[in-house]
């Protein structure tokens, strides 16, 4: 029991594993949408150009606390754009994420340059890899913040959500709003990727999003179960990741990922599931 | 009324003409198969009666309303199949999807009867549990013909159902259709090249590139000299006309 109460005494452990839970819970719920609209690649480019806005944020005086609250219309924007630009000129997703994400890294990567030499430093790192023992309360309200409003929204428009990731066109002809529900859906993954950074940080983050779903759809063939299998891995990992981090004293946000990262081999390992032609 | 109206119709994608000028019309319980080239404009038409294209010019009247609000009216069958293969879905799903609007968490019992009845209609009854990407190519028409059905519409769209399907569930496909058109309480327009499919079922017949080249019933059209030239047809290309698909 130690295993578990004894770390659960700090303070700053408890606001990470509600922090963690929270972006979990949203993550798994958001996941097997992105994973089966084939946007695992867009939540991935989607966090590196995250990365622009928070050192946009800095440049502009915000500490890191605060400069999430740059970053989320900075990549809520640049989730659109990627929409705009792929239905605009035809191209693939996968290119308009890839010209969107790497512009505003380099974009991140040059603000964080110019801030002026008297500015507090910045843990570019803790950025990067996530410190989700670092989850401040203000950083922990806004996490849950972040995830309330995605699991509202994701429950809201689940219906419809899925029926336009079945089949776009069939959706519209029953009435489904396609093209709005899928600004929300871009919308949600950039609040996810947004809310997930301080916890996992700009390289890991989408690896919350994607893995669990992933690991979901090799075990669960209705999608409901699907969506609960996902929610229930990513919180699972979660938890049993913050835990093992802190007794082997390893980086909490790497642990996780890899705790997921294993439940997908195993997952594969064991799944009878063959490809659908 | 008429089941739709459709006048002096002007579609452009990515800036070419696909239509250009385009009236027809087809009457209630009229069944009326729409030939030509692909390419010809015969799928971009059909995506604008249901409203998923805008026109540059002209009216459509489905069943006397714009196509965002009668297409509530309408069955649909698309030529291609473009739903996500990953995705878990199984008959019973796609069906109770069309009548709710939305995709069903979980179906309720009547949803699931009705949609039984559906499949049931088409001969594809022991089809409604099955998921839809285990399904073959015939089996997946009867599906989606059950979707198109299932709201009891009075128009149905089904663009090219037999393509992709072998000779004997073509022949099975067509049995199924013109009981459809016997039964006779809807209009239908059908997208087709197959020539077996419009001798059998059509009342009337139009040949579409661009715009109307041709109208009449099936021996006027079918007769018409001018048609392959007319369509640009190339034999070694699959022709706008032919006796399979």
């Amino acid at each position: 029991m130690d295993f578990l109460t004894e770390p659960l005494g700090h303070a700053f452990l408890r606001r990470a594993l509600f922090a963690g839970v929270a972006i979990a819970a949203a993550a798994g719920l958001l996941g097997p949408f992105v994973v089966q609209r084939g946007l695992a690649f867009l939540a991935d480019g989607l966090a590196h150009a995250t990365f622009g806005g928070i050192a946009l944020g800095l440049l502009l005086g915000a500490g890191l606390d605060f400069a999430p609250l740059v970053a989320l219309p900075f990549a809520v924007l640049v989730a659109l754009a990627i929409g705009g630009v792929r239905r605009r000129s035809g191209l693939g997703a996968d290119v308009a994420t890839g010209v969107f994400f790497t512009v505003s890294f380099a974009l991140g990567v040059i603000g964080l340059g110019l801030r002026p030499a008297a500015a507090p430093p910045v843990d570019v790192e803790s950025l990067l890899f996530g410190s989700l023992l670092a989850v401040s309360h203000e950083g922990l309200f806004a996490v849950l913040a972040a995830a309330l409003v995605t699991l509202v929204v994701l429950l809201r428009l689940w219906p419809q959500l899925a029926y336009a990731t079945f089949d776009p066109e069939l959706a519209a002809l029953s009435g489904v709003r396609v093209a709005f529900v899928e600004q929300v859906l871009m919308a949600l993954v950039a609040l996810v990727v947004v809310a997930g950074l301080r916890s996992v940080g700009v390289v890991l983050v989408s690896a919350v999003i994607i893995l669990p779903a992933a690991t979901a759809h090799l075990l669960a063939e209705r999608p409901s179960w699907i969506a609960a299998l996902s929610v229930g891995l990513a919180v699972g990992a979660s938890v049993l990741g913050l835990f093992v981090s802190y007794h082997l004293n390893l980086a909490a946000g790497a642990t996780i990922v890899v705790l997921l990262g294993a439940g997908f081999f195993l997952a594969l390992a064991g799944s009878s599931r063959r490809p659908s032609s | 009324m008429k089941a739709l109206e459709v006048a002096d119709l002007v579609v452009e994608i990515g800036g070419q003409r696909v239509l250009d000028g385009v009236s027809l019309d087809v009457a209630v319980l009229e069944f009326l198969c729409l030939l030509g080239p692909n390419g010809g404009g015969k799928t971009t038409l059909l995506k604008a009666v249901l409203g998923l294209l805008a026109p540059r010019a002209g009216r459509i009247l489905v069943l006397g309303e714009p196509p965002e609000k009668g297409r509530r009216r309408v069955g649909y069958l698309p030529q291609r199949k473009a739903f996500a293969r990953g995705f878990p879905a199984t008959a019973a799903d796609l069906i109770v999807a069309a009548r709710r609007g939305a995709w069903p968490l979980r179906a309720r019992e009547e949803e699931r009867e009705a949609a039984r009845r559906a499949l049931a209609g088409v001969g594809g009854e022991r089809l409604l549990d099955k998921s839809l990407h285990a399904l073959s190519g015939g089996e997946t028409q009867r599906v989606f013909l059950a979707r198109a059905l299932v709201h009891a519409p009075e128009l149905l769209l089904l663009d090219e159902p037999t393509a992709g399907v072998d000779s004997r569930g073509r022949e099975e496909f067509l049995e199924l259709l013109g009981g459809i058109a016997e039964r006779g309480r809807l209009a239908a327009v059908l997208v087709t090249h197959n020539l077996a499919a419009v001798r059998r079922l059509a009342d009337r017949v139009v040949y579409l590139e661009h715009r109307v080249l041709v109208e009449g019933t099936a021996s006027e059209v079918l007769a018409h000299a001018d048609l392959p030239r007319a369509a640009g047809h190339d034999h070694a290309e699959p022709g706008p006309l032919c006796e399979e698909d």
